[in-house]
């Protein structure tokens, strides 16, 4: 048994199972929320029976990726910043045979990357992406995101955000994945079966999760370093699909919606059309 | 693998000499943008791609297409991208992830006159420093082949990517306008003519398997295990060790340094690839690349036809700079005139430096949009011949 403040030598058995011990202890901060969703997708890949011979795990830049880049047991790309799906695109049409699951950030993959995320969406990428959204920059230091709330006073914005944030979830939808839903970090077996429907799914799966991140997001914008403080303002800024129906449009101001928004499995995407596209006109 | 050679005599462009020097190659995977004067590679390449079973895609951006390259041969496939002057600005981003991870892919540069968009049809040569030391950060060598013809673009983009394997690296070939679409005589030969490297594969397992060898430096023809091959390869813009794994340590980022550094600069007598004519009794020496090499001959011609000993030297390899070869054509002509399409003069720096002061080294550049005029150099020579 280890007490507050050591480090403990027992590892989950889905860390012994699925990572690299060399690579354990993992960087994120004390609180973070990343953890817990590793732990939802470990879980949903040791569900599906996914092998690390079988899978790639792929990262961009920012605290999504730096945690867990290089820690799968199987192969593991980590790309530039913003160019995660660039290179999953190259990836996936090497080998359509592999599962690719992909790890990226709201500034990686709302800012920097945003032109490849919506054309990894408009061509239907068959891979599973997961967008950590914090809420701000946490790697660098607390910066300003694309998905920071208006009014948040962070590093960048001492004065507070001017600009509206993003919705990653309906941008997704719109440029045409086949699978986009969003959940909060407690949502664990709702994100766990999310991510295992995600996988299934033929096409662009875009899973977003709302996660805390107490260094900076708690830091800067709700002025508390406790992490209970900071998912608790992620319940209070969140409602379900269902809920939300009962809600008038001043009441659903700034507020994220939970649940799933698209499940289209029918929709084809790059990789089965390519294939099919060889079979007329392959030659040699 | 299919390989979908078609020998025969074609009367093609250098930009779809290109294209199919890279299938001839093995290539299987091309992504681009579209960007005068490259595009008849990206056109040839979405036509012949499917043929033989490759994948051809047109990225989002510039940034995608080379990510998308780099990504496709960490998948296993050989792969292209191509681009000319804005195009290559945003392409040298992705080019460091290439280098860090010794990914072997190549880029082609169709150069034309710049700054920014400068003049997108007409011919320039101003990306020689910027292919070499574009990509930040330094610790790196660069490989670059230059073609002065058709032919030329066809036999060295199979060359650049036989280097791209041996060397673990992306390597460029740099070409201009004038190469890209000039429209002549390409002979493709019988596929068991044409020499092709394939890649190399690990022989040890993968417990045993050392993926980045930051204690051999030197070390070339050196494995590239893909993903799904069982190796568990690690793969990140991050200074790594010899697993991949991210480091902050000083040795480790000297170690990382000094390999992707000295894998080229241990084994220079490999990339050796000059041409010279003319140079047995000459005085005078006119140096030129790629396209612009075409008038540097007729000049020279010209000029030997009014009783004047002047050779001709090419470098085919730009990067690494072929000093000791260009040493050589210093100690045995006086002068040197260095004809190249830019007014800053870069070619001709390189030869200044390489030189060692043994002969006197001018500039002859020019903005681009035109290639020199054969008369335009012989003009020069004889201003200059003493």
């Amino acid at each position: 048994m280890s007490t507050v403040g050591e480090t403990s030598n027992v590892l989950h058995p889905l860390v012994e199972k699925y990572l690299r011990k060399e690579r354990m202890p993992h960087m994120a901060c004390s609180g973070c929320g990343i953890g817990q969703v590793v732990h939802s997708v470990l879980l949903a890949i040791d569900e599906l029976g996914l092998t690390p011979k079988d899978t790639v795990w792929v990262q961009g830049v920012g605290c999504s990726s730096r945690i867990t880049y290089s820690t799968w047991v199987g192969d593991n790309v980590d790309a530039h910043h913003g160019r995660m799906f660039a290179v999953a695109t190259g990836l996936k049409m090497a080998r359509p045979d592999m599962n690719f699951i992909c790890f990226t950030g709201d500034g990686d993959c709302g800012a920097i990357g945003g032109n490849h995320f919506i054309h990894a969406c408009r061509r239907n990428l068959d891979v599973t992406a997961i967008l950590f959204n914090n809420g701000i920059y946490g790697m660098t230091g607390g910066q300003v995101a694309p998905t920071s709330p208006v009014g948040a006073v962070t590093t960048t914005t001492p004065y507070g955000n001017i600009e509206d944030p993003f919705d990653m979830c309906q941008m997704a939808v719109a440029a045409g994945a086949s699978y986009v839903a969003r959940w909060r970090v407690t949502d664990f077996k709702a994100l766990t079966n999310s991510l295992k429907k995600g996988i299934q799914t033929k096409g662009l799966a875009f899973i977003e999760v709302l996660l805390q991140c107490p260094t900076n997001f708690g830091r800067y914008v709700l002025k508390t370093s406790n992490p209970q403080d900071v998912l608790k303002w992620i319940k209070d800024h969140s409602v379900s699909q269902k809920e939300a129906e009962k809600l008038s449009k001043e009441e659903l101001a700034g507020k994220y919606l939970i649940g799933e928004f698209v499940h289209r499995p029918e929709r084809t995407g790059i990789v089965e059309r390519y294939q099919e596209f060889l079979k007329t006109y392959q030659k040699y | 693998m299919p390989s979908g050679v078609i020998p025969g005599k074609y009367f093609v462009q250098g930009d779809e000499a290109i294209a199919e020097g890279a299938i001839a190659a093995g290539c299987r995977f091309f992504a681009g943008y579209p960007i005068t004067p490259s595009s008849e590679t990206s056109e040839t390449m979405a036509r012949r791609l499917p043929e033989v079973g490759g994948v051809c895609l047109q990225m989002e951006d510039e940034l995608a297409s080379i990510h998308a390259v780099g990504a496709a041969s960490v998948g296993g496939l050989k792969a292209l991208t191509i681009s000319s002057g804005p195009g290559i600005s945003l392409k040298l981003e992705g080019l460091g992830w290439g280098i860090k991870n010794e990914i072997p892919y190549v880029v082609a540069d169709v150069q034309r006159a710049g700054p920014s968009n400068g003049v997108a049809t007409r011919v320039g040569q101003g990306d020689f420093y910027t292919i070499r030391y574009g990509s930040a950060g330094g610790n790196h060598s660069i490989i670059a082949l230059s073609p002065k013809s058709t032919q030329e673009a066809f036999d060295l983009t199979i060359d650049c990517f036989n280097l791209s394997e041996i060397f673990r690296c992306p390597v460029f070939l740099l070409t201009d306008e004038t190469v890209g679409h000039t429209r002549e005589l390409l002979v493709i030969p019988e596929e068991d003519e044409l020499k092709v490297v394939k890649r190399f594969k690990p022989t040890v397992p993968p417990e045993k398997f050392v993926m980045y060898p930051l204690d051999t430096p030197g070390v070339i023809n050196y494995p590239f295990p893909n993903i799904g091959e069982g190796y568990g390869i690690c793969v990140s813009p991050y200074t790594h060790n010899s697993k991949g794994y991210a480091s902050t340590a000083q040795d480790i980022q000297e170690k990382m340094a000094r390999r992707l550094v000295l894998k080229v600069t241990e084994n220079l007598d490999k990339l050796v690839r000059v041409e010279s004519q003319k140079m047995e009794d000459a005085e005078f020496a006119v140096i030129a690349y790629g396209g612009n090499a075409r008038p540097a001959v007729a000049a020279v011609d010209m000029a030997r036809e009014q009783g004047m000993k002047v050779g001709f030297f090419r470098p085919i390899i730009v990067w690494p700079f072929p000093d000791a070869e260009v040493l050589k054509v210093a100690e045995k002509v006086k002068n040197i005139l260095v004809c190249e399409l830019n007014i800053d003069g870069q070619l001709s720096r390189e030869v200044a430096r390489a030189s060692k002061g043994k002969a006197e080294v001018f500039h002859f550049g020019s903005g681009g949009v035109e290639p020199h005029l054969p008369a335009q150099i012989s003009n020069e020579i004889r201003r200059l011949y003493k």
